[in-house]
């Protein structure tokens, strides 16, 4: 049933995009249809649901943004925010780690090919190109160190092992955009279009993370517990350049790009918990709401970046749950990550990012306040609702998805 | 499950005032807290203790529930009180403010409305809470609210200092948080009836996150900014009530694990009366109304930190003062509120004088709110009482302690009523009189007799042996305290 789905919504992308060239709508429409398969499919799984529902909607919410305005390749657009979201579900249901390696891949390069995207007739070469050279870069160490893991952990290698795990954390650093490796967040962020960046910064970075943690479980050895320190620090790193440089950016676009650079250290800040059995569920599942919330907000804050602003309390919702407000999603969230790093020893750690978290608080509200405006009805108010209704779903404590998380994580 | 439908009913009417008329929209606000008032001095007479499971949270947080004791019904009852009658203060105070700000009455009292009413519901929402998560989501959403109200409706350069209190508020309530969850960690669970002991540093978390929102010296700084600044009636939420929840929340964590509190008593004694001093003569020094009021708060938020020190007594001497500053600042906010609508903003001391002269009515509300403050006639008189009963129990005989504290007494007195001397009293300023709206000094009045009332029988007596029965459960907690 599920691979049956899977290829189905493949061939119907492809179909989908290739008559682009004659109508965009038509692509859209396929986009839309596969995605539909993809949630009809995830009924036979009903423990993940959830996940399915929420990573559909953050995926039909960025085809739609890519939609705002037409740009030099509508209609192949949509498939390939398509893939990525079908990528994005699949990942969560797989233990393996060649289709685990794939699906970084496939997330990571349809966005080569959106970079490129704008909406004035001119592409957008230059920023294009810094961007491929890094994803690459990061791509190339993301899959040699997991390489290296899977064959140092089957002979009991600790210097390979240790080695292996370096250059896979850099590797999802550079991808994702955790300082020290974030050189290329706020150039690209503040040069290219806001259309691309509204996937770019969004959904493509749920995957990275799924499969580090998978395919960390899957070789851990014992030397992982004296390796987390060093994700412990780029997390600090990551997290303290971000806010600092968020806070004393000017154009809202670098400050979302900043954002991204602390949001991405709160999350890899859960991989330090990785060794812990009791805390490691709720630490995935704080990453994953995490990565959720961070997808939402990005999405519809580029959109809205491209019409010049929305609906003033939307963009309101959208920051405070940023900020961590209960019972915004965003307060469960780094509620979830804070339990598991205080659980797992890490006070320190969890002190730091509550020290960030209240540095975070101006800027989110000058990109609220540079944002905001009277309502009109519009896509982008349509895409912001969404995203804000989806921020207002954790109002009950949201007990289940830590059981989604679980799930995620081993694979079904 | 009564309790539940009395705390529901603020909750439901948050979501539907939006949709009224001005007038309609305040009346139901007010219905809507007196309802739960009249209801909690029923559970502090009949001595009720309510537990109502809400939902279950995985391991680490454990169950939420409503925890309705003698507690909870005190701190209450301030605050459906106080939220009530500056509900009814704000229609014509907003009105005036809108005006100011040349915005619409109708539309813009929706939103004014709204964020008021959230913000009195989570506050008393957070005192019937059981457990230590439950409690930090109410006090983030009062946080919030009260955060958009100044951010919207408040003066000066109000955006900044809405930035300011949102940030140090923020930073406190976080800190308490990684306490809670050092805490949970420990335990299995944070419902107050499951945690057995609260760690040290997890104790000093909680402590210092609170120490920030009461606030004591030093992390006081945000304080006058955001409690001057802020529309009046917000500061008449602010000062009164949020800030004295940082010693319901220092109370709770006592009730479940004295030992932080009993261990450091004397710095902390000595902490609570240098700010109280301190903050005592800050307010000689003050020409602003609403900031000098703003430093009282910070002296008399002395008074808690000093009366925790003080074992069992001491405990009953929190609870009273929160309950008789809250009435006390209201009134006194809501006068300086009452001058600041009738003289267009005008807050400048120096620019008063004799203003009894010009708003009798307001003067006498004045008159009662310094009373308050002072210990005079009030409730707050049974707060000094057992704040001094509580010295001589844990101090003995020790005369530089006993005059410590009474010079803290006289301070607050002495300010007091050479504020009231100020400003109402004195050469007349030469003003129009004006004809003040009922709403503007009504309210003040109805807090002024209740919290006179307190001090006699039956109110006295149900609000005294309410305090008593949490004073016997310390005595439980913990070897060596006497119940009286």
């Amino acid at each position: 049933m599920l691979e049956f789905s899977a290829v189905l919504a493949l061939v119907v992308l492809t179909v989908g995009a290739a008559c682009s060239l004659k109508d965009a709508r038509i692509s859209l429409a396929t986009s839309l249809l596969a995605l539909a398969i993809v949630l009809a499919a995830a009924v036979s799984t009903p423990q993940l649901f959830m996940y399915v529902l929420l990573v559909i909607a953050i995926g039909v919410l960025t085809v739609f943004s890519m939609n705002v305005k037409e740009n030099q390749m509508s209609g192949v657009d949509y498939a390939l925010v398509a893939l990525i979201t079908v990528i994005t579900v699949y990942v969560a249901y797989t233990s393996d780690i060649a289709f685990v390696l794939a699906a970084f891949v496939i997330a990571s390069v349809p966005t080569y090919a959106l970079i490129f995207v704008s909406t004035d007739g001119k592409p957008h070469v230059d920023v294009a190109i810094k961007y491929i050279a890094f994803m690459v870069l990061a791509t190339v160490l993301f899959i040699i160190g997991t390489l290296l893991l899977v064959y140092s952990s089957s002979v009991k290698d600790t210097v390979l092992y240790t080695l292996g795990f370096v250059m896979l954390i850099l590797g999802l650093g550079m991808e994702v955009g955790c300082a020290p490796m974030h050189e290329w967040v706020p150039d690209v962020f503040s040069a290219a279009d806001p259309l691309p960046l509204s996937v770019i910064a969004s959904i493509t970075k749920i995957v990275p993370f799924i499969a580090a943690y998978k395919i960390l479980l899957l070789t851990s050895l014992p030397q992982l517990n004296n390796l987390t320190l060093f994700v412990a620090f780029i997390a600090v790193i990551s997290m303290f350049t971000g806010n600092i440089g968020a806070l004393t950016a000017k154009e809202t676009g670098r400050i979302l790009a900043y954002s991204t650079v602390a949001n991405m250290g709160y999350i890899i800040a859960t991989l330090a918990v990785i060794t812990s059995k009791n805390y490691l569920y709720l630490a995935f599942a704080g990453a994953l709401l995490q990565l959720i919330v961070n997808a939402f907000g990005k999405a519809s804050f580029f959109a809205s970046i491209k019409t010049d602003g929305c609906s003033r309390p939307l963009m309101y919702v959208l920051a405070l749950s940023f900020i961590g407000l209960p019972p915004l999603m965003g307060f469960w969230s780094k509620f979830f990550i804070l339990t598991s790093l205080v659980g797992a020893g890490l006070v320190w750690l969890a002190f730091l990012l509550i020290v960030n978290s209240a540095i975070s608080i101006p800027y989110y509200l000058r990109i609220a306040r540079n944002l905001a405006k009277d309502t009109v009805p519009g896509k982008v108010t349509a895409i912001a609702l969404v995203a804000s209704a989806a921020m207002l779903i954790t109002v009950l404590p949201p007990n289940w998805f830590i059981n989604v998380a679980k799930l995620v994580i081993g694979g079904v | 499950m009564m309790l539940l439908y009395v705390l529901l009913l603020p909750l439901v009417v948050t979501f539907l005032t939006p949709l009224m008329r001005p007038k309609l929209a305040t009346a139901v606000s007010a219905v809507a807290f007196l309802i739960p008032f009249a209801y909690t001095v029923y559970g502090l007479a009949s001595g009720l203790v309510v537990k109502i499971p809400v939902v279950d949270i995985v391991r680490p947080i454990g169950k939420f529930y409503i925890l309705g004791d003698q507690v909870s019904f005190s701190f209450a009852l301030a605050i459906c009180l106080v939220s009530a009658m500056v509900a009814l203060y704000s229609l014509p105070y907003m009105a005036h403010r809108f005006e100011e700000m040349g915005k619409e009455l109708e539309s813009e009292y929706r939103k004014y409305i709204f964020f008021y009413n959230l913000y009195a519901t989570s506050m008393l929402w957070l005192v019937f809470s059981g457990n230590f998560i439950m409690l930090y989501i109410f006090l983030e959403i009062s946080l919030l609210a009260s955060f958009l109200l100044i951010y919207m409706y408040g003066y000066g350069d109000r955006r900044k200092v809405a930035t300011l209190y949102f940030v140090w508020t923020h930073i406190a309530g976080m800190l308490a948080l990684i306490g809670f969850l050092m805490t949970a960690a420990a335990n299995g669970s944070l419902a107050f009836d499951a945690i057995a002991k609260i760690g040290f540093v997890a104790w000093l978390l909680i402590f210092l996150g609170m120490i920030i929102k009461l606030p004591g010296l030093g992390p006081h700084v945000w304080l006058p900014w955001a409690h001057a600044e802020a529309p009046t009636p917000v500061s008449a939420l602010l000062s009164p009530l949020t800030v004295g929840l940082g010693a319901y929340v220092i109370l709770r964590a006592y009730l479940i694990s004295p030992w932080f509190i009993k261990a450091y008593t004397m710095p902390i004694f000595v902490y609570g009366v240098i700010s109280s001093i301190y903050a005592g003569f800050m307010v000689f020094r003050q020409n602003d109304y609403k900031r000098l009021l703003a430093f009282s708060t910070i002296s008399q938020m002395g008074y808690c930190l000093i009366a925790f020190c003080l074992g069992t007594y001491g405990i009953m001497a929190v609870i009273i003062q929160y309950i008789s500053h809250a009435f006390g600042k209201a009134i006194l906010f809501m006068t300086a509120g009452g001058i600041i609508a009738n003289y267009h903003g005008l807050r400048d001391i120096t620019k008063m004088g004799g203003m009894h002269e010009y708003i009798p009515t307001i003067s006498n509300a004045a008159l009662l709110g310094f009373m308050n403050l002072g210990g005079i006639l009030t409730v707050g008189m049974f707060g000094e009482f057992f704040i001094l009963k509580g010295v001589v129990d844990t101090f003995g005989l020790d005369i530089s302690a006993i005059l410590a504290v009474v010079f803290v007494f006289i301070i607050s007195g002495l300010y007091s009523f050479y504020t009231y001397k100020r400003i109402y009293c004195g050469k007349p300023a030469g003003y129009e009189k004006v004809k003040v709206n009922r709403l503007l000094d009504t309210p003040l009045f109805i807090i002024g007799i209740v919290s006179i009332l307190l001090i006699f029988p039956p109110l006295a007596a149900i609000l005294l042996n309410a305090v008593k029965a949490v004073i016997a459960k310390v005595a439980i907690a913990t070897i060596g305290g006497v119940a009286p």
